[in-house]
């Protein structure tokens, strides 16, 4: 099975074709106009690969949490063409993607990616054979809020991500038992979500078409304070 | 950080924000408040005018929000529709001061804890019966106390000095 996989949750928006064998070609750009290479950048791995889009049955896209422009382009990007196509979806937390790349470590892997606004978005994972297990919830918080979470679990912790890069000064100071990830693990790639989707197409574990959006963690239940003057203008 | 002005015509609110535009970097959030036209969106008119941009410019009110390519990537949005901060939030409101953008956010008073540390408001009154405007320009964060005394220099044939 050929599987398309769309990452978009970072300032690198990533793409990738793969089946259960390899990733057959895969491609990642930075950039301002990066949402709008989403398509263009599938277009051009199916010509470059030789492979039809026809051709592709089953499609991986990233959740987030992320950067929310992307995120929506991306999503969208991958519910069209499964809608258009007539092939099975899965959604996977971006996250889950980033630690995946990183899991040949007996570390807890930190995946930490930037949230701008001096937070964070992180998850703790562990790795199992054939991929990672996250512990615990997402997190948006600053940075110092992940450092007092690794000081609390005193273990030996691999951090991952942009966000962790970003961020390198103050979480070493949590404790000397931290390992950084290189750059080239900055980012989550579209060939990690091709290889966590496989298995879950293969068990038919679909996500509902209508179902998949993406991992949206600043939430607020507030009303705006809308101040008297406004009321009564509006009135 | 404090500028007071008097735009005595609908033009001179125009050329207010387009002399502001020569100030406006990356990241940039300006919020503007005042009643129902008190000329908020006459003041975005003369921002993007400033920055380049030489198409129309009308009111977000129902689009919520409206892009324009120009020196900087506009984010016009209006927020006068909406009641809950969610809503806010789901317009991507919190990554359009990224990159290159400037985030110009019409009733931007009411969602001021969403704007950047570093930002700028302009409050629009109305005296009178015409197009006569009154204007208090207030710069939050050390990036506008960098640019102030040049903003107060732009600003200056505008300035009242009351």
């Amino acid at each position: 099975m050929i599987v398309l996989g769309i990452e978009t949750s970072t300032p690198q928006t990533s793409v990738a074709l793969g089946t259960e064998i390899e990733i057959l070609a895969s491609t990642s750009l930075t950039g301002k106009a990066r949402q709008d290479a989403v398509v263009p950048a599938i277009e051009h791995l199916l010509r470059w690969s030789g492979l039809e889009l026809q051709a592709v049955g089953g499609i991986a896209v990233g959740l987030g949490p992320g950067l929310f422009t992307g995120l929506r382009v991306g999503v969208e990007a991958g519910k069209s063409l499964a809608q258009v196509l007539g092939v099975p979806i899965v959604g996977i937390p971006s996250l889950d993607a980033l630690a995946f790349g990183v899991r040949h470590t007996s570390r807890v892997i930190g995946a930490v990616i930037d949230a701008r606004r001096a937070e964070v978005f992180y998850a703790f994972y562990r790795a199992v054979p054939g991929g990672v297990l996250r512990e615990g919830e997402f997190q948006v918080a600053p940075p110092d809020h992940l450092a007092a979470d690794l000081e609390a679990r005193g273990e030996d912790v691999l951090l991952a991500g942009n966000g962790a890069i970003l961020y390198r000064r103050e979480l070493e100071g949590a404790g000397g038992r931290l390992e950084f990830a290189s750059a080239a693990s900055a980012h989550p790639q579209a060939g990690s979500l091709v290889e966590l989707a496989i298995p879950r197409l293969h068990r038919e574990e679909y996500d509902r078409l209508f179902d998949v959006a993406p991992l949206y963690l600043r939430k607020s239940d507030a009303e705006i304070a809308w101040d008297q003057r406004r009321r009564g203008a509006s009135s | 950080m404090r500028i007071e002005l008097d735009a005595a015509l609908a033009e001179d609110t125009r050329a207010i924000g387009a002399a502001l535009a020569e100030l406006l970097q990356p990241g940039d959030a300006v919020a503007l408040s005042g009643e129902l036209g008190a000329g908020k969106t006459t003041f975005v008119q003369g921002v993007a005018r400033g920055l380049g941009f030489a198409g129309t410019v009308v009111s977000p009110t129902f689009t919520l929000v409206r892009e324009y390519r120009a020196r900087l990537a506009i984010h016009h949005v209006d927020v006068y529709r909406l009641e809950r901060v969610q809503d806010v939030l789901d317009l991507g409101f919190e990554e359009m001061a990224d990159e290159d953008g400037l985030l110009l956010v019409e009733w931007g008073d009411a969602v001021e804890g969403l704007l950047p540390a570093d930002h700028l408001s302009v409050e629009l009154t109305v005296p009178g019966q015409d197009e006569r405007r009154r204007m208090v320009v207030t710069g939050t964060g050390r990036s506008w106390a960098i640019r102030w005394e040049r903003l107060e220099q732009v600003l200056e044939p505008w300035g009242t000095d009351a």
